[in-house]
């Protein structure tokens, strides 16, 4: 019997959020598939990947890492030379030393520094917040003034602080917010309804919808992302139609195959190609159960997946 | 007497012919190409961009609109006349403010506030859509005396209301000395009525920024700021007409006057309400513009945790014992009128507990009184038994219990601490309030402590919870006309969702249908959500189209049906948390229950573990299903196939916690007295044949009853 194709296509689509302005902005989301079935139907804009730096700096105990960066030093630089990284769509500012319960910088000085990276980087700018709930809503409100006209991507707004981030992200001052649960489809929606009663539309939202590094329960994060998408475009729920973006670096370099030494694992072989191979496992993951974007770290993983997505679009 | 629509009219006018005069004056001066820029704005003259949609920038331009403003005050009887011509006066005022601004940046220099900045309109409005900043108040002219005035304005800084003062209010306040400024939350907008338009000018920006209303719009305006924005005017006496005019444009805003002036005014209930005792003038304007005061901290001087939450207070460290079981103390939640109920009051009724010599005995009771828009006596019980956990998590102090069964220690360290029966009231009002903040509005608390009162209160508290069993006993799944659903568990269970009715508790044991449908109240969005029951399929088995629907959507698509009724048709499924599990016997033709605290084997050769895996992760298993206890009693339980009479074997200790219910019920039923001593147990059998012997020794009822298959 010969094979006779039949696309699966939907009548419904991921909507589309745009962030950066100009002609280096990326467009997340706008298909009307499964995730990079591009056979089915043509996926206008494949899944973007992203450049992870901390705001104390990227990550210089990676050799790769350390390389990559060498001679950049101010936080400016560091973002400039990001921004550099082949197969970089953008770039994701990491509030790190914000954490209360860590450096607790004071606002004005992380306003200070997103300021700094905003002005040296040519891609758009996803920044990723302390963490802390209450501090987040304070923080991202400043940084949101401060970077108005950028269209940056806020992460993240979740059910505790949303109403914040959310009113002052984007009504206030026009910016993209990344709407924050962990791993259950129901939270992610209920997030979604509580983002949209306060009158802002699906096309400033992103979602995070929780991650692990594969191996690490990320049975619950694929079957999520795969149920998340289901809902979206077979059966048309608009809750759940927006983009997703998915952090993968943080969970990735923090697990035990990334961070145990050569010499109490010698079988395993060099540390830093085991973390390269998280974060690619990681990414390929969530991009197959439905991401839009990834945030990465390492210059050898975001060559790898950039590659990935453009060979199967 | 002079009419309230004469009186706006008349303000209007009023308005109108000053800003005529300081228009004219002020082109005569500047003239037309003169430029009008307000400072730091994008929006131009904001109420005109507004309400007219056209960009004021120059003399002349203003001087083209000033017709158009005219013609909003049109003088017909009619309150769409008097609403408009409230507008036609804002916009009036913001000419008269404009020209102000086109001769000077700062006109009012360190004085006033005058105008607000975009970058001040933001600030203020992120928090007034979230509801950090509950509302605004517009204070208009003078109070009754500076002491007054500062009472007001603290009263209202204190509840985290912004403060907008307009007249001589301002000097007075700065007579006393107040702190006044934008990060205080006080502004001192300006001494004249017409300062008012900056304010409005605010409200129309944040409808521009924050609602996406676009310029010309009128009739958004006054959507978003009626829906949108919580403010409301306090005018003092005397109340001029050309205030009135500017609160006509108030009220058709959404924003009620508050005033004390009685003189040729109207009351217009939730619009302009006429308050003479001033004292009461916040009470009355939050109530009006229906703004609940959000409660951030609990005033007790111990922590308050949930680590404290299991701490159990020994005899030896305490201070006071308050025994429900030798005592008359009890807890009671009671709803009563608006009215009737002073938010935050505290009221101890007798001896404090440090009357008392320490490790003592003391019969103390407490009564939280509630009132909400919202609020249902159905929620009573629901907000009742949650004071177990609320008390609880102070630290040192102990509970048990619920209504008149209560016991609670406080600790001796816990008295050195400081505290007091009124700190009971303090923790109670502070998380009924934040935990219950869509249906509870106000809430106050009295505790009794003298035994004579607390007899006859009792008795009372008694009929209230008598009252609420025999509601709970007439609920049925005919007599309610909303089920819910509870997918709280879809987090490891994609799959499932549970349909809650008055009959049938969430399999969990924990959701009933009251606490289903206070979920829901609360929140809206949550994990239980209304389930209508309009178009019955078929009664006896449990099928409804509705909750077929709403079962397929709320597992998105994994389950397209289920009965509420039956083990065998397409059986409610389950997550993973059922207190038991019901499973098929087919020799007998019966069903064998076993909860989840019972180790042994059961009659089908399986355990309860072994039952678990074939009955959860939200799978149809026809033949097996996972309930609450309570379900066991249920006249629906599998009503389909027969009811409860099928129940062949329980655990012991299962059947001595339902056997009362079970017992009724059967009787009722089947007219079977003692039921459950036909009901066999770990006892007698823990295989089929063991089983079948006893039942046939019993008379069991399974034994005359249809086959299951």
């Amino acid at each position: 019997m010969p094979f006779k194709r039949t696309p699966q296509q939907f009548a419904a689509s991921i909507k589309e959020v745009t962030i950066g302005t100009g002609d280096k902005a990326v467009t997340l989301g706008g298909e009307n598939v499964f995730p990079l079935y591009s056979f089915d139907a043509p996926i206008s804009n494949p899944p973007k990947v992203g450049v992870e730096f901390s705001d104390t700096g990227p990550d210089r105990s990676v050799p790769g890492i350390a390389a990559f960066y060498a001679g950049a030093d101010s936080l400016g630089d560091v973002a400039k030379r990001a921004c550099d990284m082949p197969g970089a769509d953008f770039v994701s500012l990491v509030l790190e030393s914000a954490d209360p319960n860590g450096d607790d910088m004071p606002i004005e000085e992380c306003v200070a520094l997103c300021r700094e990276v905003a002005e040296a980087v040519s891609l758009p700018l996803v920044i990723q917040g302390s963490k802390n709930v209450e501090k987040d809503a304070k923080l991202f409100e400043k940084v949101a003034e401060a970077l108005q006209g950028k269209n940056v991507l806020l992460m993240s707004a979740r059910e505790d602080n949303h109403k914040a981030i959310a009113v002052a992200a984007v009504m206030a001052y026009g910016q993209k917010i990344g709407a924050e649960s962990s791993v259950d489809i129901n939270l992610a929606k209920q997030l979604n309804v509580l983002v949209s009663q306060l009158g802002i539309g699906g096309e400033n939202v992103v979602m995070n919808l929780g991650t692990a590094a594969a191996g690490y329960g990320f049975e619950y994060v694929a079957s999520t992302m795969d149920r998340v998408r289901g809902a979206a475009l077979a059966q048309n729920d608009n809750m759940l139609q927006m983009p997703a973006i998915t952090p993968v670096a943080g969970d990735a370099w923090s697990v035990k195959e990334s961070v145990a030494p050569e010499e109490d694992f010698p079988e395993w072989g060099p540390a830093e190609q085991r973390g390269v191979s998280m974060e690619i496992s990681t990414a390929a993951s969530v991009l197959a159960a439905g991401a839009n974007a990834v945030i990465l770290r390492h210059p050898d993983s975001v060559a790898a997946v950039s590659k990935l997505v453009s060979e199967l679009m | 007497m002079k009419l309230l629509f004469n009186r706006v009219f008349d303000g209007a006018d009023e308005m109108y012919a000053i800003a005529e005069k300081t228009l004219n004056e002020t082109v005569a001066e500047l003239g037309e190409s003169a430029p009008i820029n307000m400072p730091n704005t994008g929006y131009f003259l904001a109420n005109h961009y507004s309400y007219l949609g056209k960009r004021v920038t120059t003399m002349g331009e203003l001087k083209a609109c000033f017709p158009e403003v005219k013609s909003w005050m049109r003088h017909e009887q009619r309150l769409g006349d008097a609403f408009k011509s409230g507008f036609g006066t804002v916009m009036a005022a913001e000419v008269i403010e404009a020209c102000k601004y086109a001769k000077s940046s700062e006109p009012y220099g360190d004085e006033y506030h005058g105008h607000l900045s975009d970058a001040e309109v933001r600030e203020l409005g992120v928090p007034l859509v979230t509801g950090d900043i509950p509302g605004f108040v517009v204070i208009i002219g003078p109070a009754p005396s500076d002491e007054e005035a500062v009472e007001l304005i603290k009263g209202y800084q204190s509840r985290a209301i912004f403060v907008f003062l307009i007249g001589g209010i301002i000097d007075q306040a700065k007579r006393m000395n107040l702190s006044m400024g934008f990060p205080v939350r006080v502004v001192a907008v300006g001494p004249e009525i017409w300062c008012a338009a900056h304010i409005i000018s605010f409200v129309n920006r944040a409808a521009m920024i924050f609602g996406a209303v676009q310029p010309g719009d009128h009739e958004a305006y006054d959507h978003y700021t009626f829906h949108r924005i919580r403010a409301f005017v306090n005018a003092f006496d005397p109340v001029a007409d050309i205030v009135v005019a500017c609160g006509g444009g108030a009220i058709a805003m959404g924003f009620p006057v508050i005033t004390n002036d009685t003189k040729d005014m109207w009351p217009v209930p939730k619009s302009l309400i006429i308050q003479e005792d001033t004292k009461n003038f916040i009470e009355t304007s939050l109530e009006a513009r229906d703004i609940k005061i959000k409660v951030t901290k609990i005033d007790i001087p111990l922590a308050f945790s949930a680590a404290f939450e299991g701490e159990i207070v020994r005899r030896n460290d305490t201070w006071v014992d308050i025994d429900g079981s030798r005592m008359d103390c009890f807890e009671w939640v009671r709803t009563l009128e608006a009215h009737e109920v002073e938010d935050h009051s505290i009221e101890l009724i007798g001896p404090d507990i440090d009357s008392v010599e320490p490790g003592s005995r003391m019969a103390l009771s407490y009564v939280l009184e509630v009132a909400g828009k919202n609020m249902q006596s159905d929620f009573e019980p629901v907000i009742e038994r949650k004071f177990h956990n609320f008390l609880n998590c102070v630290e040192g102090v102990m509970h048990t219990g619920q209504r008149d069964i209560i016991r609670m220690r406080v600790s001796k360290t816990a008295y050195e601490a400081g505290f007091r029966a009124r700190h009971i009231g303090e923790v109670l009002y502070a998380k009924v309030k934040s935990d219950f903040e869509s249906v509870v509005d106000k809430c106050q608390v009295k505790i009794y402590t003298v035994p004579e009162q607390l007899k006859a209160l009792r008795a009372e508290a008694t009929k209230a919870y008598d009252a609420r069993d025999a509601r709970l006993l007439s609920l049925t799944d005919e007599s309610v006309g909303v089920f819910y659903n509870c997918i709280l568990c879809q987090s490891f269970s994609p799959a499932h969702v549970c349909v809650v009715t008055p009959e049938r508790l969430g399999l969990c044991g924990a959701v009933s249908w009251l606490d289903a449908k206070a979920t829901n109240e609360l929140d809206p969005n949550g994990p239980c959500q209304v389930v209508t029951k309009e178009r019955v399929v078929d009664e006896n088995i449990g099928i409804w189209e509705d909750v077929n629907e709403a079962v397929n959507q709320a597992s998105h698509g994994s389950l397209q049906q289920v009965t509420l009724y039956s083990i065998m048709v397409d059986p409610m499924t389950s997550c993973g948390c059922f207190e038991c599990i019901c499973g098929i016997e087919p020799m007998t033709n019966g069903v064998v229950i076993v909860n989840r605290e019972h180790a042994g084997m059961t009659p089908l050769g399986m355990t309860f573990s072994e039952m678990a895996s074939m009955t959860g992760g939200g799978v149809q298993t026809p033949g097996f299903m996972g309930h609450g206890k309570q379900f066991i009693s249920s006249k629906k339980f599998m009503k389909a196939e027969g009811g409860s009479a099928r129940i062949v074997w329980m655990p012991a200790a299962l059947k001595e916690l339902v056997g009362a219910k079970l017992n009724k019920t059967a009787s009722e039923l089947y007219g079977v007295e003692d039921f459950v001593s036909k009901i066999a147990d770990e006892t007698v059998a823990e295989d089929v044949d063991g089983l079948a012997a006893f039942l046939s020794e019993h008379e069991h009822p399974v034994l005359n009853m249809e086959p299951l298959m």
